[in-house]
């Protein structure tokens, strides 16, 4: 089915003024501003003509927040305690630079950064990897199942559309949602879906797109807070592979444009100025269309069709049909070259798409590649072996022009150039650092702090979730997210396998909200702090690491929220320079704010910091569940540091106290020295030090249930604090008892405590603490408080 | 196609998920493996195959019955190939959607695959039991062992007293060793009176070395059992042992 005429019309704007342009931008749900509006016309005014409404159309999906990042590119008034200062783009002062400076240090270790779908770090000789992250927070607040479906899918096409052709190996996923327990009667809006029915929904479509995909989801993360209920956060992220000879694409003047996969529909219309835009309660009743449908088989067909046609070296450029359709795929094709696009040719799924339907359609499981047009007759056949829908829309040329035609008429023709230079905003952003308060000091029944943090949401088991999806497909899961002696306790990362290569890839995440509400920029710090000690956990290199920055932000227009996210940034560019692990990728997401009838209720800003890592050989792959009974516990890093952000002070409603500070440079030191460590053979396992302290990582590490563990704290430190803050930087090592003394050597100079050991009695944790048993529980026992909380819920 | 080694022929539908894992471990144990996209299929694909391997996916998306759709395919574009193929005396595999598959072709004892009894989509692994031995798949394997497994429907069911006279007849030579799924007689595995034909739900091309396993000290085999499981395949269609077994 196809059009059967242009549908198109002009809409007159060189004569209104900034109050009529802008009411012209509301009326259309342009999301475009005074100032863009204004630009608009200028534009028009100078081709002397009127636009039509594909090119109006065209513009504000090119200059929408979600396309075009601009409050990343904004000139910034900041001030905070110490004073103001003007950020000139947060993107290129701390992103792109601090990264840039790291990609001269390590000449040929980044081999693509921030212009692509997806950044590229080198694996081996011959093979490189590369991590994508986005986020589909609306969509997935007004149809959780659609909307987290899609979000996966629309991830996974980012990474078939990287290089020449990436191809996707692993997933992760992280969600952030109100509690799965919130009383119906306190969600104060009208059609807001309750937490449980968001948590379920999303699930369930990360699940059914994934797993059909056959792409290993292996890695992800939940965090449950109130201000999640009216907004959720939905962060799809997925790994791929390609030969390194792939990964440069160029466009150039006589390519064929052709287009591989599904139909075009009206769903999915304005999803990028939907996204750029806060909620209401009316979004759930007007905004459906929004909102795609997923259909991973025909992706699965796409998939196949393009590896197959990259192998086969067919494929000159290919990019994925995402927010704005073919309008921003071809957009950003024939950017540079320019070419004509022919709308009559789009097979649709349903009659009567006008001319900008057809073009800006968000219709899912779309590819747009160019290729040379001798190769056509074999892209063809492929795509008859795979059973997918090929057409040809067009092709490039040297006019430097996006031209769009219709059944023989122009219906929008406008200077790729120009099109790409939208107004600067400036902004004004604040952040006064709150007075940390004292708060009263933390004691009492130890054993039962840990019962109480092993049972919290945000800290008990996600098997129920990890179960649901297929963490082994592609066979080549090393390090799974459940695994020691029983196969279900929990990992530091997840380590994957790359066919062809003697190394592996690491994945890690740290996502940290509860730190950002007190103190943005440790929150920045404390995130790259953890990805980058997770990964070199399970094996990774420490000097071979890419992260990759996803910010969800509520009210940018807002100065402190605003200021919230200008910390944070400037803390994870500090703690990527020190660690020398630069940006490959990123993304940003706005607008994560709800009208409900007592007012706008914003997120915090968030930050999901990702990462990937080499792991230069099998062998270095390293779990966090204890394996022998006779070994040695040793604590790595700072000892103490303040109880901010911690699970247990929330739990104990100890509110405002100061978080902990980073010193990236010298945990660095202490990573460097732990991977030569486990290089040397000394480690048995390792695990990460995070949520919930100390206490819980000694827990976590016994729920393989292969050993019992004894330790002693130190007597000058209180023992409540001691055993459940969440200072950065600490590692549980066990070392088996033969190699202490060796292993106690390598650290010389550098924060290391001998903790205690691992015990024949394989159920009991005991703490012991100026003579006295602190802690004295069953590990069997705690393990059963820690696997059930979520599937009461879910 | 190099002809020293037997030839194993994947079938691949719209969907079908495994079929790269599954290569890599027929070729492992020294099968020359071609995988053929269903489009290309025809009564004479078959001709120079001496085994057929459906492996695990969604074909189709498994949107109605799982295995329904490509068992119409099937049977559009290779006829009476496959069942010819069987009859012959030919090796077919069925791993997880294609068990489903085999099942619903009629080539495998009576029954159906359903929804698990969780209702869910499971990942994990389980212990299995093997309580038949015509067939080389289990030659090499121990009395008991582990794979991994990955399925929603999963629980095999049979007409009436049916499931456990498979089991009584050596027709289910595979049984879990817990309730995972609610499968009936909590049958894993079926094949055919000759054992020629077999079908099973656990991924056996996804544990094909120790490092695969979950637990870091897992040191029960050489290999994982997944080898094992291929190795013994081979052997019957004249690979010799690998030195690794001896």
């Amino acid at each position: 089915m196809h059009t059967t005429e242009a549908n198109y019309q002009n809409i007159p704007v060189r004569d209104l003024d900034g109050d009529a342009l802008l009411a012209l931008s509301k009326e259309m749900k342009l999301s475009l501003s005074r100032e863009d509006m204004l630009a608009v016309r200028t534009y028009f005014r100078e081709a002397g003509r009127e636009p039509t409404d594909v090119e109006l159309e065209v513009i504000a999906q090119t200059w929408s927040e979600h396309c075009k990042h601009r409050i990343f590119g904004a000139k910034i008034e900041h001030t905070t305690n110490e004073g103001s200062e003007t950020v000139d783009g947060l993107f290129k002062t701390y992103i792109k630079k601090p990264s840039e400076e790291v990609f001269e240090r390590k000449p040929g270790f980044v081999l693509s950064a921030f212009h692509d779908n997806a950044g590229f770090i080198r694996l081996d000789d011959d093979k490189a990897v590369c991590l994508k992250v986005e986020t589909h927070n609306h969509p997935s607040a007004i149809e959780p199942y659609a909307g987290a479906n899609t979000g996966l899918g629309g991830v996974i096409r980012d990474i078939l559309g990287a290089g020449k052709g990436a191809k996707p190996v692993a997933s992760l996923d992280v969600f952030c949602f109100g509690a799965p327990d919130t009383p119906p009667q306190g969600i104060k809006a009208r059609d807001v879906i309750h937490p449980l029915g968001v948590m379920r929904g999303v699930v369930r479509g990360v699940r059914d797109y994934g797993n059909r995909m056959g792409i290993p989801t292996v890695a992800g993360a939940i965090q449950f807070d109130e201000t999640y209920i009216y907004n959720p956060l939905v962060f799809c992220g997925t790994a791929g592979v390609i030969p390194i000879r792939d990964i440069d694409k160029t466009m150039r003047p006589g390519l064929a444009v052709v287009s591989v996969g599904g139909r075009t529909g009206r769903d999915g219309l304005k999803g990028a100025t939907f996204s750029s835009a806060e909620l209401t309660g009316d979004s759930h009743a007007e905004d459906q269309s929004a909102v795609q449908i997923g259909n991973p088989i025909e992706e699965k067909k796409v998939a196949d069709f393009i590896l197959a046609a990259r192998e086969e070296g067919l494929i000159e450029f290919v990019t994925d049909c995402g927010a704005g359709g073919y309008s921003s795929a071809a957009g950003e094709m024939l950017s540079e070259t320019g070419g004509e696009v022919f709308l009559e040719r789009v097979p649709l799924k349903e009659p009567g798409l006008s001319s900008w339907q057809v073009f800006l359609s968000e219709s899912q499981e779309r590819m747009v590649l160019a290729a040379d047009t001798a190769n056509l007759p074999r892209l063809r056949e492929l795509a008859a072996v795979f059973e997918t829908e090929m057409v040809e829309l067009g092709h490039s040329d040297d006019s430097g022009l996006l031209k769009v035609w219709h059944h023989g008429e122009l219906v929008c023709e406008l200077d790729c150039g120009k099109l790409h230079n939208a107004p600067r905003r400036e902004m004004i952003s604040k952040w006064m650092r709150p007075e940390s308060c004292r708060i009263p000091a933390l004691e009492g029944d130890c054993g039962g702090m840990l019962r109480e943090l092993l049972g919290d949401f945000a800290i008990c088991s996600r098997a129920q979730i990890i179960r649901e999806y297929d963490h082994e497909v592609q066979g080549n899961t090393i390090l799974k997210p459940l695994a020691g002696a029983r196969g279900d306790a929990p990992q530091d990362g997840s380590v994957i396998e790359v066919d062809g290569s003697a190394s592996a890839m690491a994945l890690g995440l740290s996502i940290l909200p509860e730190w950002g509400k007190t103190d943005p920029y440790r929150m920045g710090l404390a995130v790259v702090d953890e990805c980058v000690r997770q990964l070199v956990i399970v094996g990774a290199d420490p000097k071979r690491i890419g992260l990759l920055d996803n910010f969800c932000v509520g009210n940018p227009e807002d100065p402190k929220e605003l200021g919230a996210l200008v910390e944070t940034t400037k803390g994870i560019a500090k703690a990527a320079e020190a660690f020398g692990a630069p940006f490959i990728s990123g993304k940003d997401s706005f607008y994560n704010y709800f009208v409900t009838d007592e007012g706008p209720v914003s997120i915090p800003t968030t930050i999901l910091l990702s990462g990937v890592g080499i792991v230069g050989e099998i062998g270095h792959v390293t779990g966090s569940s204890l394996r022998s009974s006779s070994s040695v516990l040793f604590l790595l890093g700072q000892e103490m540091a303040p109880l901010g952000g911690s699970v247990i002070a929330r739990c104990k409603r100890l509110t405002g106290a100061e978080v902990p500070d980073t010193d990236c440079a010298a945990n660095f030191t202490l990573y460097e020295a732990f991977a030569a460590a486990r290089t040397a053979g000394l480690v048995l396992s390792a695990h990460d030090v995070s949520e919930g302290g100390l206490g819980v990582a000694l827990a976590e590490a016994g729920f393989s249930l292969s050993a019992g563990i004894e330790v002693e704290l130190p007597v000058e430190h209180e023992a409540a604090p001691f055993l459940y803050h969440e200072g950065t930087g600490r590692i549980v090592v066990e070392v088996a008892a033969d190699k202490a003394e060796e292993f106690a050597a390598t650290f010389a100079g550098l924060p290391l405590r001998r903790l205690g050991q691992t015990t024949a009695d394989h159920t009991r944790l005991v703490v012991h603490h100026r003579g006295e048993a602190v802690v004295e529980e069953d590990l069997a026992a705690l393990k059963s408080l820690w696997k059930e909380p979520l599937g009461r819920w879910y | 196609m190099n002809t020293d080694r037997p030839h194993a022929l994947l079938l691949k539908f719209p969907g079908t998920n495994c079929d790269v894992e599954s290569a890599r471990a027929l070729a492992a144990v020294g099968f020359d493996t071609t995988t053929l996209p269903i489009s290309q299929a025809d009564s004479g694909s078959l001709r120079d195959a001496d085994f057929v391997m459906l492996s695990g996916g969604f074909s189709y998306g498994d949107y109605v019955m799982a295995g329904r759709i490509a068992q119409l395919r099937i049977e559009a574009r290779l006829g009476d190939a496959l069942r010819s193929f069987a009859d012959g005396g030919g090796h077919i595999l069925g791993v997880c959607n294609g068990f489903q598959i085999l099942l619903k072709l009629g080539l495998l004892p009576t029954g159906s695959l359903i929804d698990n009894t969780s209702g869910r989509f499971m990942c994990r692994w389980a212990g299995l039991n093997v309580t038949d031995r015509r067939s080389p798949f289990l030659k090499h394997l121990p009395d008991h062992f582990e794979l991994p497994v990955a399925h929603a429907e999963g629980r095999f069911v049979a007409a009436d007293g049916l499931a456990a006279e498979y089991v009584a007849q050596g027709l289910a030579p595979l049984i879990y060793e817990n309730d995972i799924n609610g499968s009936s007689e909590r049958i894993a595995a079926v094949q055919s009176e000759n054992g020629r034909v077999f079908g099973l739900m656990p991924h056996p091309e996804r544990f094909m070395e120790r490092r695969h396993h979950y637990d870091a000290d897992w040191a029960d085999s050489p290999r994982g059992w997944g080898f094992l499981f291929f190795q013994g395949l081979a052997e019957e269609l004249g690979v010799a042992p690998s030195p690794a077994m001896v």
